[in-house]
């Protein structure tokens, strides 16, 4: 299986879906273009974030963090700092009720939230509580810390060496390495009649949401309210609960607004934990949130890979054999490096060998990362496939057509319930002018042209379990209870939809409450692509339950047959008459109830298949042969998602899908000093996200909807994740289009292209 | 996170002088730079002086020899948009166009661009390097890819301005106030190198302050340009890049002015490269004699080495450019 360690084990037994809702036909309100229906609250600076939470008496924390790459902490001393203006609680170690396991909700390697042996730079060693966040800041400089600095790794291969400084008990090997094999490699290979082999290397790249990471928490009593930037309310519930050994009832999470989440605000944070015992001591309300610079040292990275791939196949492309070794750090504490799995299901392949090995290093952990593991994947593999298509002298687009997969070998042999994975080959290449693009003759000049295309599939695609209640109100209007957060990716608008669609209320009249643990009901959080495909076929079951409860009364109240009546807007209407006809608001029963209330579960994917999402990117791009600068001039992005919900947040997904994608093809990069192990490039500056100028004007989305009628209640996929998978990997092979040479390892910059051209000029 | 600090902002120059005098006394013009440093505690300051109430400090204006008189305070975005700027002194309108990103041009004026301090990550970073009060350079064997390839020693930063090579190019003189009252100082002799004095970027002594930027009269005929190479397409310093006015006569070059951005730790004249093009036609021969001088005696670090290759293309692309 794919492995999405925040989602495991996360899918309990759920109560039985609503009866068969048929799959939509036409629709009136889905997949049009439809602006955020929270767009003008989140603008005009009224929708209040958890960073914009102030409650009266509250304190202001912060969090005194090591300096060092690797270190045990020897002494510590507070005193100066407690006597400080303002201050009013120093947490360390040494305080009463502060050995709390660290991380609460796994096995072993279990450390504690302020542990002794501190693994890499920005471990929390102390912190503070105060009136004003300058005072917290300044008593942080007066906690004296004597420190033993440890010898420490930075990358694999020093962790694995003989005689390595260890981070935990047992090794730095987090796990023996995960190996997949199917048919036989040797034979496969033998088989070919062209090999091509190389090791591809991606940078690490650090999680910069705009809203930092932190939280508020508030006591009353034995009940606890935290208020988090978090992408899912119920995830940092339950580990609040275990972490401060108090129950689950006693524990209210809030997350209405929150400012982006690339999958780092999946998990609850030590600062949660460390705001709620500040505020405990204290008795009084604490925000603790981090500073940018903290943000770029511990809260999460996509991990640096290395990937060995090799590819065989027939003169006519067929592929015959497929190998994959990966080796990755995930840093100081367990976290997925894994990268192998789409390169073990995306082509038909009978022989496949992959392998991924992670280990620990004196490094940030990373965190789940915009589809983790598959961009990085991507970049090799489809660099791979464009080497291969260039050894048969074949068409890239071509190749790939030559390999498509109707069933996900990696998962059992199980059909799709939809691949459009072949339509997003041919309808992207189509949308981009594929064929004239790469038939034209170069032009003259030292800024060289370049066109590259790569495709990419994502490994999850939803499912249980999710609740969603809609309420119907006597006067028509509609009240949406859901308990995803909406990270920026316009959940509330795609949800309030869904309800509109069924119940013909307008999207104004639809009122939303979510993402608080305490008023609505649990679901997992946002990432994976899994808010759509995961909590839309809920919410249209809700509100199928809800139309089903007014039918019937009006049913009674007309005296027809309910089979006989639909909805149709604000009124309800005989099929076979349409003059019989009854307001919504006439209904009799709905007034004397005065609420119709549906409950909508997220039923099982269906047995025996396979959901995924497919992509396919191409990209144009000018290389300056002279320079080594690369512009990225045009993207074309065709994604097979199923069905659109709202077409214009669909698209808005993509586009800031494809500019993740060209932040790991040519700007971003953690550096390591090698000399200290610290984090040289933590700020916004160093650390380079791309900016408006390095994003093409000309990007298109072709949304390819294969009407897949079995993966849900929706017919959609998830478009989050597949909008940046393939889009890194096709900027490359753009690049060596233009210029003729292979860029292994990211990003693509000038010093490095001025490298390979250098390279290139020794060989001759 | 910011230090205590006390802010004054005197309305003359005579208090502004005696001010920055003071011990741990950091100037303030636009802050886009000093803002930062503050925060990531890059120097220990005790005041802030504001120089924005200075009127004499701002504004452009002709001198009576031809020439254009900027004062300190002028932002970038200013420059950038100026016409006359842009017509006569091309390489620096392009110097502050392609400085950091709009919203910081609009704050930031050119004489802070001028005395910004490195961006060294280590120099900024929690590090206590040569250039603070520690013993070494930490790029020395380090993290090295965005250092020196020229004139450092003690310290490999480069000199982050995108308007000083410019400047320097123009022939550019720098008005400095101090405690002794005014003095003239050239842009080419403004900067410091490591191998003086790694603790400073510039001639300014404590209490002094760049109050204007006097340009000579533009020669006539001459061409000038910046070209600025950089990982991002803005908000992002130079790689390395050129700033250069050249006049061609009669098929020959009378004068050339060719000046670095992002290779050294001061504005890195080529005057090697300058002296090959001298009376000489801009045939190819004499234009790969000019990339050679301009890179000759460059000294990478272990992960610099492609700034040489980028000199090499910068140099070669502008004077190809360069109508013979």
């Amino acid at each position: 299986m794919v492995e999405l360690y925040w989602l495991q084990g996360a899918v309990p037994e759920t109560t039985k879906p609503s009866p068969e809702m048929p799959p939509w036909k036409e629709t009136a309100v889905v997949g049009k273009r439809v602006p955020r229906v929270d767009g003008y609250d989140r603008v005009s600076g009224s929708a209040v974030y958890p960073r914009d939470i102030l409650l009266p008496d509250m304190l202001h924390a912060a969090i005194l963090r090591c300096p060092h790459a690797h270190a045990k902490v020897k002494k510590i001393d507070v005193s100066a700092a407690e006597k400080m203006p303002g201050v009013r609680a120093i947490l360390t170690a040494q305080s009463p009720g502060a050995d709390i396991p660290w991380f609460p909700r796994r096995d072993k390697p279990s450390t504690s939230i302020f542990d002794q042996h501190l693994r890499c730079e920005g471990d929390e060693v102390a912190a503070v509580a105060a009136d004003t966040l300058l005072q917290a800041q300044d008593a942080l400089k007066a906690i004296k810390v004597q420190y033993e600095e440890l010898p420490f790794v930075l990358s694999v291969e020093e962790a694995l060496k003989e005689g390595a400084p260890v981070l935990h008990e047992g090794g730095n090997r987090v796990a023996p390495p995960a190996v997949y094999e199917r048919g036989d490699l040797k034979k496969g290979l033998s088989e070919a009649d062209a090999v091509v082999e190389r090791t591809y290397t991606t940078a690490c790249e650090i999680h910069v949401p705009m809203e930092v990471h932190g939280s508020v928490a508030k006591w009353d009593g034995n009940r606890l309210t935290v208020w988090d930037s978090t992408q899912g309310v119920f995830a940092v519930h339950e580990t609040v609960a275990e972490a401060l050994k108090i129950p689950m009832a006693n524990v209210r999470v809030i997350g209405h607004y929150m400012g982006g989440g690339f999958g780092s605000k999946l998990e609850c944070g030590k600062y949660t934990i460390i705001a709620a015992l500040l505020a405990k001591v204290t008795a009084r309300p604490v925000k603790l949130f981090l500073t940018r610079e903290e943000t770029f040292t511990m809260t999460g990275n996509r991990p640096p890979n290395k990937m060995s791939v090799r590819l065989g196949a027939k003169k006519d492309g067929t592929l015959t054999a497929i190998e994959f070794l990966s080796t990755g750090t995930g840093g100081a504490y367990p976290a997925s490096a894994t990268t192998s799995f789409m390169a073990t299901d995306l082509y038909l392949c009978p022989n496949v060998k992959s392998s991924d090995e992670n280990v620990f290093t004196n490094a940030g952990r990373a965190r789940p990362f915009r589809a983790p593991g598959f961009p990085q994947c991507a970049w090799a593999l489809e660099q791979a496939m464009d080497e291969l298509a260039a050894r048969l002298g074949m068409d890239p687009v071509e190749l790939r057509l030559k390999n498509i997969p109707k069933t996900s070998q990696r998962r059992g042999n199980q059909p799709y319930t939809s691949t459009g994975l072949a339509d997003c080959l041919r309808e992207g290449a189509k949308a981009f002018g594929w064929n004239e693009a790469r038939a034209r003759k170069k032009p003259d000049g030292p800024v060289k042209k370049g066109f590259g295309v790569a495709a990419s599939l994502w490994g999850y695609a939803g499912g249980p379990p999710s609740t969603v209640i809609v309420k119907l109100f006597s006067d028509g209007s509609v009240n949406l209870n859901m308990g995803a957060a909406d990270i920026g990716t316009g959940t509330k608008t795609f949800m309030s939809m869904i309800v509109s669609e069924e119940l013909g209320v307008p999207l104004e009249k639809i009122q939303i409450e979510h993402a608080d643990t305490g008023t609505t009901q649990y679901t997992a959080p946002s990432g994976g692509s899994k808010t759509v495909p995961s909590d839309g076929p809920a919410a249209r079951a809700a509100a199928w339950e809800v139309k089903k409860k007014l039918l019937a009364l009006a049913a009674e109240e007309m005296k027809l047959p309910v089979e006989e009546l639909m909805l149709s807007g604000a009124e309800i209407v005989s099929t076979k008459d349409s003059t019989k006809k009854l307001a919504v608001k006439a209904v009799k029963g709905l007034e004397r109830q005065q609420v119709l209330v549906g409950v909508g579960t997220r039923g099982p994917n269906p047995e025996g298949k396979i959901v995924t999402p497919f992509a396919v990117h191409f990209a144009e791009v000018e290389v300056d042969e002279r320079t080594g600068e690369v512009r990225v001039t045009r993207l074309v992005a065709a994604q097979d998602s199923g069905r659109p919900m709202n077409r214009l947040t669909y698209d808005c997904q993509v586009f800031g899908g494809l500019v993740m994608g060209i932040g790991l093809a040519r700007t971003e990069e953690r550096v390591l000093d090698r000399q200290t192990g610290k984090m040289v490039n933590a700020n916004w500056h160093d650390y380079k996200i791309p900016t408006a100028l390095d994003v093409p004007v000309d990007q298109k989305v072709v949304a390819v909807d294969p009407g897949d009628t079995e993966c849900n209640a929706t017919g959609a996929k998830g478009i989050g994740e597949p909008a940046t998978i393939a889009t890194a990997a096709a900027i490359a092979n753009a690049v060596a289009d233009a210029v003729g040479v292979r860029v292994v390892d990211s990003p693509i910059t000038p010093i490095r292209m001025s490298q390979l051209f250098r390279e290139r000029q020794k060989k001759g | 996170m910011l230090p205590n600090f006390a802010y004054v902002r005197p309305s003359t120059l005579v208090d502004a002088v005696k001010e920055l005098a003071k011990p741990g006394a950091a100037a303030h013009a636009g802050g886009t730079d000093l803002i930062g440093c503050l925060r990531d505690g890059v120097f220990d300051t005790k005041s802030v002086v504001s120089l924005t109430a200075l009127k004499e400090l701002h504004g452009v204006s002709a001198t009576p020899d031809g020439g254009l008189r900027i004062g300190a305070l002028t932002t970038l975005a200013e420059i950038a948009r100026h016409p006359e700027i842009a017509k006569l002194y091309p390489a620096l309108a392009q110097g502050a166009a392609s400085a950091a990103s709009p919203q910081l041009r609009n704050q930031g004026t050119l004489g802070g661009n001028i005395c910004q301090r490195p961006r060294c990550w280590y120099f900024r970073g929690d590090f206590d390097c040569a250039r603070k009060n520690g013993e070494f350079c930490y790029a020395e064997n380090g993290e090295n890819r965005y250092h020196a390839i020229f004139g450092g020693e003690t310290c490999h930063i480069v000199h982050p301005s995108d308007t000083a090579p410019a400047l320097v190019a123009l022939e550019a003189v720098a008005t400095v106030a101090g405690p002794n009252g005014k003095r003239k100082v050239p842009l080419g002799k403004f900067f410091v190198l490591p191998a003086v004095d790694h603790k400073r970027e510039n001639v300014l002594a404590k209490g002094e302050i760049l109050t204007e930027v006097v340009l000579p009269k533009a020669p006539e005929g001459a061409r000038g340009g910046y070209r600025k190479m950089r990982v991002r397409g803005v908000w992002d310093f130079a790689l390395a890049g050129l700033a250069y006015s050249v006049v061609v006569k009669g098929g020959k070059v009378e004068r050339a002015r060719l000046v670095l951005s992002g290779v050294a730790p001061i504005p890195w004249r080529v005057a090697e490269a300058e002296k090959v093009l001298t009376g000489k036609a801009l045939d190819a021969a004499t234009v790969k004699a000019a990339v050679e001088a301009a890179v000759a005696g460059a000294k990478p670090l272990a992960e610099n080495a492609y700034k040489i290759d980028l000199v090499r293309a910068v140099v070669e692309e502008v004077l190809t450019a360069i109508p013979k």
